[in-house]
C-alpha cells in the first residue's frame, strides 16, 4: 500500500505554499536593486524554495507500511 | 524580431512556475495520473531548480555592476574618484577612457584573476554587506585592502599590451613586477589610485550627457 492520497495531497500542499513563498521572494530580490537582496534571495527565498522542493521528494517516499507490504 | 531580455525571461519563468505550483496547490488531484505526476514533479522540482540557478547567476551578474557597489554610503567617494580629473589617477584614467568596462569598474580591478577569485570577492562582499548593516563601518578614508594589491590583476590586461611592453621602465622590471617584488601603485610609479582623503583638492571631469 502506497502513501495515502490525502498525506500526499497535504504534503503536496504545503510544499506548493513553500515554493509559492519562496519564488515570489525571490522575483522581489531581482526587483530590488541593492546589496541586502541578495541576502534576501539566499536567505529567504532560497531557503524558502529549498524545503518546498524536500517536502515535496519526501512526499514521493513510500511510507514504511508500504516498503513492509 | 525582438527576442525577450534574459531578465524578461527570468522573471516570465519564475511567474509560470509559481501559477504552475499553484494550480497543483489548489487542486492537488491533477497528480493522481502518470501525467499528473510527471507535471509536479517538473513543477515541484525541476522548474524551481532552474529558475533559482537563473535568479542567483542574475544577482551575481548584478553584484559586478559598479552602481551596485557604490549603492553603499561608505563607497560613494571610491565611485567618484572615476571621475577626478587627473590622468595620474589610475582608477579615473582606466574608467574614463573605458579601459575597463565602465560599467563594471570596481569588480574588474577587485576580483583576483585567479582559480575562485570571484567566488573570494563575493565572500568578501557578504561580509561587507554584514559590516554596512550589522557592524560598525569605518569611514571611507580608512578602508583598507585585505592585502596589499596584487600586480597581477593589471598584468592581467597589461601583460603583452604594446604600450606597456614598450615602456622600457616595465621591460627591466618585469621580473620584479611579475613577482609583486615591485608594486605598480606603491612603489611610486602608479601611486594615484582613489585617495579619497584629498578629494575636496581635486577637480572632477563631467561627461557631456
Amino acid at each position: 500500500m502506497k502513501i495515502s492520497e490525502m498525506g500526499v495531497e497535504r504534503a503536496l500542499r504545503l510544499s506548493g505554499i513553500f515554493l509559492i513563498l519562496g519564488l515570489s521572494v525571490e522575483i522581489v530580490s531581482l526587483l530590488w536593486e541593492r546589496p541586502l537582496a541578495f541576502l534576501l534571495f539566499a536567505g529567504v527565498g532560497g531557503t524558502l524554495t529549498f524545503l518546498g522542493i524536500v517536502i515535496y521528494l519526501y512526499s514521493l517516499l513510500p511510507t514504511n507500511h508500504a516498503t513492509k507490504g | 524580431m525582438n527576442l525577450p531580455s534574459p531578465q524578461t525571461l527570468l522573471y516570465g519563468m519564475l511567474l509560470l512556475n509559481t501559477v504552475l505550483i499553484a494550480r497543483v496547490v489548489v487542486f492537488p488531484s491533477v497528480t493522481a495520473s502518470r501525467e499528473g505526476k510527471i507535471f509536479a514533479f517538473v513543477t515541484f522540482f525541476i522548474l524551481p531548480i532552474l529558475c533559482g540557478s537563473m535568479a542567483a547567476s542574475e544577482h551575481i551578474e548584478r553584484s559586478k555592476q559598479a552602481k551596485f557597489c557604490v549603492s553603499c554610503h561608505i563607497m560613494e567617494p571610491y565611485g567618484k574618484s572615476l571621475y577626478v580629473d587627473d590622468p595620474s589617477y589610475i582608477p579615473a584614467q582606466h574608467f574614463q577612457n573605458h579601459r575597463i568596462p565602465v560599467n563594471e569598474a570596481c569588480y574588474t580591478c577587485h576580483t583576483d584573476y585567479a582559480l575562485y577569485g570571484g567566488l573570494r570577492a563575493k565572500l568578501r562582499g557578504l561580509r561587507h554587506i554584514y559590516i554596512e548593516y550589522l557592524g560598525t563601518p569605518p569611514s571611507a578614508e580608512k578602508i583598507k585592502l585585505y592585502t596589499p594589491y596584487n600586480n597581477r590583476e593589471c598584468l592581467h590586461c597589461h601583460l603583452g599590451a604594446r604600450s606597456f611592453e614598450g615602456n622600457p621602465i616595465h621591460l627591466t622590471l618585469m621580473e620584479s613586477l611579475k613577482s609583486n617584488e615591485t608594486s605598480c601603485v606603491t612603489s611610486g610609479c602608479h601611486d594615484a589610485v582613489h585617495d579619497v582623503t584629498n578629494q575636496a583638492k581635486v577637480k572632477f571631469w563631467s561627461p557631456t550627457p
